[in-house]
């Protein structure tokens, strides 16, 4: 694939301008959780964009692949499932307190 | 060769005062177990009075080896205390010269003698450990006052005996009516206004002579008048240190803390503001003879202020109430007296005044004490009266001290008295002025002294026998005074005048140190009074002494009509004299409402208005922000979110334009 | 070819995107959510990384989505209009949502006009990718389990603080909570109180808000 690094970039940040939509939009608690995996997916390509043009560059030197991309992408990836892991038992927890999972009944962090 | 065992002279007082504190410690640790318990106090007394009689024996033995011609000057290893690269700036040696080793036997042996009664007067005190713990400590900074080498070491001791001095006078500091503590509290304010100019005099002699040592500061002095050059620096460092004296001495303008420091026991009266502390001022200054011989015009100073000083005290003291305020007025005025011979260049009567004063002035305090106790606390004259057939060792003993004090011909405060008044009238000129008014001051001291002893001793009882019981004092408290009353009687011997053909016993005791003072102020001819002169002014003094002596003893003798035939009378001139001319009565309208005003300016205007309300500006702005910034925290998981976002936004776009 | 592949897929993850955003159903917004997971794998592949891509496709495609899917089955959350029988709207009201479109199409213009900004023809350019993609795996498992290795260890730690975590917070207080915390119990509307008691805790903090509203 030859598609110029700033395409990938230019992906990712439209990735997560809709991820950033959803999340100020929505109501619904388990929409939002979601708009927050994509906005990390976003993150993610721009890291595979970053790692791909260093070591295009690496590998004209003769050296191996750069390796940071890839190993913090899985990490992020690690990280993305817990979150929605932890996310989801919140939406139980509350789910079982007021039997709904809209945004607009949490906000007790107003007092 | 260097004699270490000379800081043992003050070193015993200092560790009696140690051990006497852990004494109090202990008594309190046993008092709060069983809140009547003696604990270990009872052995303070013996112990701080048998360390000052050790200093005292160890000065007597400094004194014999400095008696002879070839040898006038015992030393210490210097301690070297503020080392500037490696040098001595403020090395502090003890030493022991001809006017120290005088002055450390005074200390030291008057001061013994005081601790001792002191062991009877304070029996059953509920702080006597901690009393015997202040006095050591006194003796101690005291004898560092006088033994010093360095002027650096004599504010040391200077400042410690400012301190042990508030510490007594508000020994009893829970009394009711509040005057110890109010009294210490303005002894050392008072103190305080004198030690800054002592400071600022010590800073400028050090700036002029680059040293804080005695010996190169009278040396520099010395090669000073030989090269003739200016001394106007040098006449304003002697003023700031007289500055100082008047301070610790009692002088115009700031004597007024004296007569108050007398609500402190009366051992303290007796040995710190009678004689010992207060004479350090002039002690200071017969030290630096020399410096002071430079600047006959502050030496003028010196003695119109001590002229003043002793007529204005001693005309108080003519019509005190309280036993012990006509003593402190008294004393007030004989150390004007002391300051009017150093201000004439009569360093040795000077001494020979100290030594004296301090004999019968401890003497009629220690009586007055011995009085007070006997009469369970009651100072008022007018309530006394006839004690002489309760107390009659006391008041034998107390009439030589009066004796002594009014300068009744032969005992010692007549010689010393005669010898100033002497040297005043030989100097001539506007001295005679002076001369005049020292010779009125001494009509006043025989006038009061006799009404004193009038009231307290003869005369109808004013008071109710039978409830009060006067009774005599025991034998510890007694004993002291039958020896100080010897030595005011035989003190003069001390300084006989030359016209008796005996020889002048101080004035050749004092030879080197004053010497050089006496050379500087008057060159090869001293003034010189001839011995026709000489015998009428001792013949006259002895009548002025006797005469007012008898009017004061005869107009009192018989009870209080005299008294208050002059309070009716006197009028406007018997509430100036009550007030000691209005001095504290100016300090009080003049400078303590000045300064309360402005601490109210301070306080309200500065204080509540500038500084409080800026920070309650602060505050109220901090809160209005957060009122008007709380809309933002709408608890919505979307709403931090939106802020969240348009920050990285924002974030995003700076990172960017700055070129990150 | 593969970058005809990569257009594709590019439209296919922001068209998915999308409709994870607008869909009415938390279901199809799931489905959508998995269709960009799986763009974005086949773009990884195609840029060398296949290792990344499987992992993508095994934890996003697999585990996450699997959670999700059994949450909304679990709560029963399908189309709320179908379940509750009226239609609740899907977005916040119309000021809060105008708001948050723009700040993110703020967000996104940022990102778009940082990357305009830089000079690309500068930088190295995509080249013929090496044998075993650009995450060879043997390379990668050595770095992360000698220099990564703090990273790794910190990572487990976190997943089996958040297995506890979710076990706690997912469990269903089975006992009341009085016979457990007896003394706590006595005080109204604690956090751990029982689910019984927490309408009225709501309805508290709803007056305690009225109130600092009125004052």
């Amino acid at each position: 694939m030859s598609v110029p690094t700033e395409y990938l970039l230019g992906l990712a940040a439209i990735l997560f301008g809709i991820g950033i939509a959803g999340f100020l939009t929505r109501r619904n608690l388990i929409v939002v959780l979601m708009s927050i995996e994509l906005m990390l997916n976003a993150a993610n390509l721009s890291l595979v964009a970053g790692a791909r043009m260093h070591s295009t560059q690496r590998l004209l030197d003769g050296a191996g692949p750069d390796l940071q991309g890839p190993v913090l992408a899985i990490f992020v990836i690690a990280v993305a499932a817990v979150e929605a892991a932890v996310g989801l038992a919140l939406i139980i927890a509350l789910y079982r307190r007021k039997q709904t999972v809209s945004l607009e009944s949490v906000s007790e962090l107003r007092d | 060769m260097e004699s270490n065992w000379l800081w043992l002279i003050p070193g015993l007082p200092f560790m009696g005062s140690v051990i006497c504190g852990a004494l109090h410690f202990l008594t309190l640790r046993a008092r709060e177990r069983n809140p009547e318990a003696k604990g270990p106090a009872a052995l303070a007394g013996p112990i701080a009075a048998g360390l000052v009689g050790l200093a005292f024996v160890l000065t007597t033995v400094a004194f014999s080896a400095i008696r002879g011609e070839d040898r006038t000057l015992l030393q210490s290893a210097p301690w070297n205390w503020i080392p500037v690269d490696g040098h001595t700036v403020a090395g502090v040696a003890m030493v022991v010269d001809r006017l120290s080793a005088a002055m450390g036997l005074v200390v030291t042996g008057v001061g013994f003698l005081i601790h001792v009664y002191a062991t009877g007067y304070m029996h059953g005190d509920r702080g006597y450990a901690k009393f015997f713990a202040y006095l050591n400590l006194f003796v101690a900074m005291m004898l560092v006052l006088i033994l010093s080498s360095s002027i650096v070491g004599t504010f040391v001791g200077w400042e410690g005996v400012g301190l042990c001095s508030y510490l007594l006078i508000g020994f009893w500091y829970d009394k009711q009516d509040g005057w110890p503590a109010e009294a210490g509290q303005k002894a050392f304010i008072m103190n305080r206004i004198g030690d800054a100019s002592f400071l600022l005099g010590m800073f400028l002699l050090f700036k002029n002579f680059g040293a804080f040592d005695y010996a190169s500061i009278n040396a520099a002095a010395e090669a000073t008048h030989a090269a003739g050059a200016s001394t106007g620096q040098l006449a304003l460092a002697a003023a700031l240190l007289f500055g100082g004296a008047c301070g610790k001495s009692a002088q115009l303008p700031l004597f007024t803390w004296l007569p108050d420091a007398m609500a402190g026991p009366t051992p303290v009266s007796a040995l710190i503001h009678a004689a010992t502390m207060v004479t350090s001022g002039i002690y200071l200054i017969i030290r630096l003879n020399p410096l002071y011989a430079l600047a006959p015009q502050v030496m003028y100073g010196v003695a119109v202020v001590g002229a003043l000083t002793a007529f204005i005290a001693g005309s108080s003291a003519l019509v005190q109430r309280d036993l012990k305020g006509v003593l402190a007025y008294s004393t007030v005025s004989q150390l004007g007296y002391m300051f009017l011979a150093l201000g004439s260049g009569a360093w040795v009567a000077a001494l020979f005044h100290v030594i004296t004063h301090a004999f019968f002035k401890a003497l009629l305090f220690l009586g007055a004490g011995s009085v007070i106790h006997g009469m369970h606390e009651e100072q008022d004259m007018h309530k006394m009266g006839g004690l002489r057939r309760y107390m009659p060792r006391t008041f034998i003993t107390f009439l030589a001290g009066a004796g002594a004090l009014s300068g009744l011909p032969l005992l010692s405060g007549f010689f010393s008295k005669d010898e100033i008044l002497g040297h005043t009238f030989a100097l001539g000129g506007t001295w005679y002025l002076l001369w005049l008014v020292g010779v009125g001051t001494a009509a006043l001291t025989a006038y009061y002294t006799w009404r004193m002893v009038a009231l307290t001793f003869f005369g109808p009882e004013r008071f109710d026998a039978k409830a009060l019981h006067p009774h005599e004092s025991p034998a510890v408290m007694t004993l002291p005074l039958v020896v100080l009353a010897l030595l005011a009687v035989a003190g003069g011997l001390l300084g006989l005048p030359h016209i008796f053909h005996v020889p002048h016993l101080l004035h050749h005791w004092l030879e080197p140190v004053t010497h050089a003072g006496d050379a500087i102020r008057f060159g090869e001819h001293a003034p010189h009074l001839a011995a026709g002169t000489e015998w009428m002014l001792l013949g006259f003094g002895a009548l002025i002494a006797l005469y007012f002596a008898d009017r004061g003893f005869h107009a009192h003798k018989s009870g209080l009509a005299a008294d208050e035939a002059f309070q009716a009378r006197g009028g406007a001139l018997a509430r100036t004299l009550n007030n000691a001319w209005g001095i504290d009565r100016f300090y009080t309208r003049g400078v303590v409402a000045t300064v309360k005003l402005a601490a109210v300016f301070i306080a309200v205007v500065i204080d509540q208005l500038g500084i409080d309300g800026a920070v309650n500006a602060l505050g109220r702005g901090a809160r209005r922000t957060g009122e008007s910034l709380r809309r933002f925290a709408d608890g919505s998981i979307a709403g931090y979110g939106l802020w969240m976002g348009a920050g990285a936004a924002v974030l995003v776009l700076v990172l960017t334009w700055m070129g990150v | 070819m593969a970058n005809l592949l990569f257009y594709l897929m590019a439209t296919l993850a922001t068209v998915c995107a999308i409709g994870v955003v607008v869909a009415r159903s938390p279901v199809v917004s799931v489905v959508s959510l998995l269709g960009s997971f799986a763009s974005l794998a086949i773009i990884y592949l195609l840029a060398g990384y296949q290792f990344l891509a499987a992992v993508q496709i095994l934890v996003y495609g697999g585990a996450v989505m699997v959670l999700f899917l059994f949450t909304i089955m679990l709560l029963n959350l399908g189309d709320p209009a179908v379940i509750h029988g009226e239609s609740e709207p899907l977005f916040h009201h119309s000021r809060r949502t105008l708001l948050g479109l723009g700040v993110a199409a703020a967000v996104g213009a940022a990102g778009l006009i940082a990357i305009l900004r830089v000079a690309w023809s500068a930088m190295p350019q995509p080249a013929e990718l090496p044998e075993g993609g650009l995450d060879p795996l043997d390379q990668l498992a050595a770095s992360m389990f000698t220099h990564y290795s703090l990273a790794f260890e910190a990572a487990s730690v976190l997943l089996l603080a958040t297995a506890v975590g979710v076990l706690v917070l997912a469990k269903r207080n089975r006992r009341p909570t009085a016979e457990v915390f007896p003394r706590e119990s006595q005080q109204p509307a604690t956090p751990s109180s029982p689910p019984t008691s927490t309408p009225s805790a709501g309805a508290q903090g709803q007056e305690v808000a009225e109130e600092g509203v009125l004052s």
